[in-house]
C-alpha cells in the first residue's frame, strides 16, 4: 500500500468555487443593506413631552397621597353591615348573649322605637313562626 | 494597504467611511469568503455569514481598539460566525454538528459550485473526523495558507501549539487517506 503524503503529493485544493460576479454583486448588497451613519436627534417637542410627563407625575403623586393617606387610616372602622354579617354567620354570639350586653337604657330606646306593624303581618309572622309561642309564653 | 491606524481612522470618520469600507470590502471579501466556505462547505451558507460578518464588522468599528490587526479582528469576527451558523443550522435540523458536517460533504458531488474530485472529498471527509479546532486549524495553515503568526492570533492560541495541532491533523489524515 502506497502510503500518502500531504506534503509530498501535489496540493489538494478544497475545490470550492464561486458564481462569475459574485463578488462584484456581493460588495453591491452589502453596501446598499450598511445601516446609515445619521446623527441622533431628539426633536424639541420629545424634550418637552418628558418635562411635561414628569410634571403631571409629580400632581398626580400630590393628588393621590392624601386620599391614600385617608382611606388607610379610616380603614379601621368595620361598617354596621359588615359587622351583622358577622355577627349572624361567622359569631357563636347568640341572642341570649346579645340580650345580656343591653343595659336599661337599650331596652328604653328599643320600647321608643315606634314600629307600625299591621294587624295582617304581626297574624302572618306569629302563623309562621312557631317559636314565637314559646317565646311570649316564656 | 495604507498605515492601518490611518485607515481605521477613515473607516470611524463619517467622511471617509464609505470609500474605507469599500476598500476594506476589496481587500477581505475574497479570503474571508474562503475561510467560512471551509468552514460552512455550502456556497449559500457561506454568503450569508460573510454578509452577516461584515454588518457585525461594520457596526463593531467604533468598539474596535486596536489591540490586534484589523486583518485578525475580522477572521476572529468571521470564525465565530461561522461555527455560531453550523450550530445553529445543525440545532435547528435536530442533528448532530458532525452528522450536519457530513450531510453538507455528502452534497458537494451535486454542488454546482464545487469543483472537486474523489480525492478532494475524501479529504474534506477525512477533516471532518478531527475535532474542530484541529479542523480550523488545518483548513487556515492548509488551505488558506495563513502563517502561524496569523492563526496565533486569529485563535488566540500559541504558535507552539498551533504547530504541534497540524501535525497531529496532518498525520490523521495521511493515514486515514493511505487506507482509503
Amino acid at each position: 500500500m502506497k502510503e500518502f503524503k500531504l506534503n509530498t503529493n501535489p496540493k489538494i485544493e478544497s475545490g470550492f468555487k464561486t458564481p462569475d460576479d459574485f463578488f462584484d454583486k456581493f460588495s453591491a448588497n452589502l453596501l446598499e443593506q450598511l445601516p446609515k451613519n445619521e446623527p441622533k436627534t431628539i426633536s424639541l417637542f420629545q424634550k418637552k413631552k418628558t418635562i411635561i410627563m414628569m410634571v403631571a407625575a409629580v400632581f398626580v403623586l400630590a393628588l393621590a397621597i392624601p386620599t391614600l393617606i385617608k382611606n388607610a387610616s379610616g380603614s379601621n372602622e368595620i361598617d354596621t353591615v359588615t359587622l351583622e354579617n358577622y355577627l349572624s354567620y361567622q359569631s357563636n354570639v347568640n341572642q341570649y348573649d346579645l340580650i345580656n350586653e343591653l343595659d336599661e337604657e337599650d331596652i328604653d330606646n328599643i320600647n321608643n322605637t315606634n314600629i307600625v306593624l299591621e294587624d295582617k303581618t304581626i297574624e302572618d309572622i306569629l302563623i309562621n313562626n312557631n317559636n314565637l309561642e314559646h317565646y311570649i309564653i316564656e | 494597504m495604507l498605515d492601518e491606524k490611518e485607515f481605521i481612522q477613515q473607516l470611524l470618520n463619517p467622511k471617509t467611511q464609505n470609500d474605507a469600507f469599500q476598500k476594506l470590502l476589496h481587500t477581505y471579501q475574497k479570503p474571508l469568503y474562503n475561510h467560512i466556505r471551509n468552514i460552512v462547505l455550502d456556497h449559500d451558507d457561506a454568503a450569508d455569514v460573510l454578509q452577516n460578518t461584515f454588518i457585525k464588522v461594520f457596526q463593531n468599528l467604533k468598539n474596535f481598539k486596536g489591540e490586534s490587526k484589523l486583518f485578525s479582528w475580522m477572521y476572529r469576527i468571521a470564525t465565530n460566525e461561522a461555527l455560531t451558523f453550523l450550530n445553529q443550522k445543525a440545532r435547528k435540523s435536530g442533528i448532530s454538528s458532525e452528522s450536519l458536517q457530513n450531510k453538507a460533504i455528502d452534497n458537494l458531488k451535486a454542488d454546482v459550485y464545487f469543483d472537486g474530485n474523489d480525492i478532494q472529498i475524501a479529504l474534506h471527509k477525512a477533516i471532518a473526523t478531527l475535532p474542530e479546532k484541529q479542523q480550523l486549524v488545518f483548513k487556515m495553515k492548509y488551505f488558506e495558507e495563513l502563517k502561524y503568526e496569523e492563526i496565533s492570533e486569529i485563535l488566540g492560541t500559541s504558535v507552539g501549539a498551533l504547530k504541534a495541532s497540524y501535525h497531529h491533523a496532518v498525520k490523521k489524515i495521511e493515514a486515514l487517506l493511505t487506507v482509503n
